[in-house]
């Protein structure tokens, strides 16, 4: 009687080498731009002009092509230190997917604390209030499932869940109820709107001939720096890495984990909430749709880039390049607007997420001589 | 519209009709999350067999094929998703995630792809007579319940039997009881002869669907009517992944959680009305705001999370390998 074995078994591999990995990426990425070219030719679009300008994100030939630069920035900053926060947990094991409530959450604070004193501080220190309002908002939000986490092992991937929707309806709350306490919202209006912050809540910029350096985007430069420096040369980023790995080899180290995972979590959560505060700033004005999914987006770049602080700065530019060039092309193309982006994002995602398996792990041919025994 | 007894049986009548899609989408997810995946793609997933369901359905002129392509449609996402998870060991949280998004995108492309040419779901006797109320003899003719549950469409039954037939499944067949020795213990499962791979794959294809045929209902109940702003599940998905957890994995309990989570849903928009039409008693509701409504399911649903976590109590129906991925080399 013949028995049945696989044809192959798998066995892990040696870390591969980073050409390897790039390889892989820049794979993904031209096999994604094919899928959609494939899609963009059955609706009848042309796909090298779309995709020319896409990449281009329509700044030659504009006759403001620093506005899109600054527009660019505004998109990039929130999804670039949402991703590097994310990775932060993810490091650890901890899947905070909670990003949406915490950038919320963020917000809210950074704009409450615009409403309320922005008449009265000058600009630098109101930017820099809005920005701890946004980080303590965030974090406190963030840190509290860590907290049940290590008490009582709740289940952080579905809490954080759950929170980003009771976020998003807290801050619907305060859009759309007209009463007289609610200080939000345009008095002038009728309908329920949030107002304009004061002009001094709006984030810093250094003008460099027309154009306005956002300085949210230098902030972030140092975010991303000091947390390469905390994750790599200190024994705090030492012990994330430990804890990720295996919670009981730390324990037996002697390290506390709760403290561990408390404290990084409220760090990541802080940093979230940051970017909201960011956001709101360059904005100048709070708005339900606030996120534009960086909670969502970022767990996707975070994991494109493997949580390496190096690839995360890749891939969200990367991940902007495509939704702000998505929304410059398609002004062109009725037929297609920014969600076409979305598409490609998944594409090269499961690229991604199946190419990882080869370099982890290989799969090696069972000999005929074995499968006769 | 201001007769007592219309506006509440009208809004019994809506707390069924609306959220059905809701409980398609539940047990589909606890299917799936029986074999020991967490499939955060429900949303994704949905929306995906509803626009092909509804696109086929039109084509056919036939309320049985848009079915079928909404199960098939969707249920190739359940395949996408166990390629990559069981096969290829990628992360579940990150490939439910991706799901959604790309579901969506692929959602709004389509759609604002065909444009113009859109099918109306007038233009289709064969979904519009499918969708069609059927009103039981006798029963339906019963004051207030009659109207509130027994002249519904065919799609309304077919919900409460799939979740009934999972729930009969998963408790009293030997395949569905594997199935779970699946979810809590892929290992012990496998070492006793139980083909965890197979299991995993058919299961996630099969509860895609089951979601998919949710994703269809919402497109029938939407009237077909595409919308560039909104995706027709708005958000149903991932009611559907709290609701799991509301209805401790069980999916007979999932049919009263669906009634409860849709009770608020529909109390969102009935409030006024009853609030009019019962002054006295119901005046109240219309203090409530309408966010407090939308909020409540994830509220409700976090803090039996919590609850549950904190007592640790035995009848906990959370599959105990619930998200982790399940290598058979490191057994």
């Amino acid at each position: 009687m013949k028995k049945r074995q696989p044809l192959f078994h798998v066995v892990k591999r040696e870390q591969a080498g980073p050409s390897r990995q790039i390889l892989a990426y820049v794979a993904a990425v031209v096999l994604a731009l094919s899928v959609g070219a494939v899609l963009l030719t059955v609706q009848g679009v042309e796909p090298v002009t779309f995709y020319r300008q896409l990449l281009t994100m329509g700044i030659p030939g504009s006759r403001y092509p620093w506005r899109s630069v600054e527009n660019f920035i505004k998109l990039f900053v929130p999804l670039l230190i949402t991703s590097m926060a994310l990775a932060l947990a993810f490091k650890m094991r901890f899947w905070n997917i909670g990003g949406e409530g915490q950038f919320i959450m963020g917000a809210f604070w950074a704009g409450f604390a615009a409403m309320k004193l922005g008449e009265i501080l000058p600009q630098p220190l109101m930017v820099l209030v809005m920005t701890l309002c946004g980080a303590l908002g965030g974090g406190l939000y963030g840190v509290f499932v860590a907290a049940l986490k290590v008490r009582f092992d709740t289940n952080e991937t579905l809490l954080t869940l759950m929170l980003n929707y009771v976020a998003l309806y807290f801050l619907q709350y305060f859009a759309e109820t007209k009463t007289e306490w609610n200080f939000f919202l345009d008095a002038n209006s009728a309908r329920p709107k949030f107002a304009k912050f004061p002009e001094n809540s709006q984030m810093l910029t250094i003008p460099i001939g027309p154009f306005q350096l956002n300085l949210s985007l230098l902030a972030a430069a140092v975010i991303c720096v000091l947390l390469y420096i905390y994750l790599n040369y200190t024994k705090r980023g030492y012990e994330i890495a430990v804890v990720g790995d295996s919670p009981n080899t730390a324990r037996y180290a002697g390290m506390r984990v709760g403290k561990i995972v408390i404290r990084t979590i409220f760090l990541s959560a802080a940093l979230i909430g940051l970017a909201g505060a960011f956001q709101v700033s360059s904005a100048g004005v709070l708005s339900t749709s606030i996120t534009n999914d960086v909670g969502w987006t970022g767990v996707v770049v975070a994991w494109l880039a493997k949580l390496n602080t190096v690839g995360i700065v890749a891939a969200s530019l990367l991940i902007t390049v495509l939704q702000f060039g998505c929304q410059a092309a398609s002004t062109a193309y009725p037929s297609i607007d920014a969600n076409f982006a979305n598409l490609l994002q998944g594409v090269i995602l499961f690229i991604v997420l199946a190419a990882d398996f080869f370099t982890r792990f290989k799969l090696v041919p069972r000999s005929r001589k074995e499968a006769v025994k | 519209m201001n007769d007592p007894i219309n506006v509440l049986t009208l809004f019994l009548f809506n707390i069924i009709l609306v959220n059905i899609p809701l409980l398609y989408g539940t047990v589909g997810e606890i299917l799936v999350e029986k074999s020991g995946s967490l499939d955060l793609g429900v949303e994704g997933t949905m929306a995906i067999g509803a626009i092909f369901g509804y696109l086929a359905g039109c084509a056919a002129n036939s309320l049985a094929v848009g079915l079928l392509v909404s199960f098939l449609t969707a249920g190739l996402c359940g395949l996408l998703f166990s390629l990559l998870t069981v096969s290829l060991q990628a992360n579940q949280n990150v490939t439910g995630l991706t799901i959604t998004t790309f579901g969506l995108g692929l959602y709004f492309f389509v759609g604002k792809g065909i444009g113009e040419r859109w099918p109306a779901m007038t233009a289709s006797e064969g979904l519009v007579k499918g969708y069609a109320s059927l009103e039981f003899p006798l029963l339906s003719k019963l004051p207030v319940i009659g109207k509130a549950l027994f002249s519904h469409n065919i799609l309304v039954y077919l919900g409460i039997a799939i979740a009934i037939a999972v729930w009969w499944y998963l408790n009293f067949t030997k395949t569905g009881l594997r199935l779970r020795a699946v979810g809590e213990n892929p290992g012990a499962a496998d070492s006793v002869g139980v083909n965890t791979l197979l299991y995993k794959y058919v299961h996630l294809i099969v509860g895609s669907g089951i979601m998919g045929l949710g994703g269809f209902y919402m497109a029938l109940y939407m009237s077909g009517s595409f919308e560039g702003s909104n995706c027709w599940i708005n958000g149903y998905g991932w009611i559907a992944i709290a609701l799991v957890i509301f209805a401790n994995w069980n999916p007979a309990l999932a049919i009263l959680g669906t009634l409860v989570f849709g009770f608020f849903n529909t109390l969102q928009i009935y409030s006024g009305p009853l609030a009019g039409v019962f002054p006295g008693p119901l005046g109240w509701l219309n203090a409530i705001p309408p966010q407090l409504y939308k909020a409540l399911p994830f509220l409700i649903t976090a803090i039996v999370l919590v609850a549950s976590s904190v007592r640790k109590r035995e009848g906990s129906g959370q599959p105990a390998a619930l998200g982790l991925n399940y290598f058979r080399e490191e057994r």
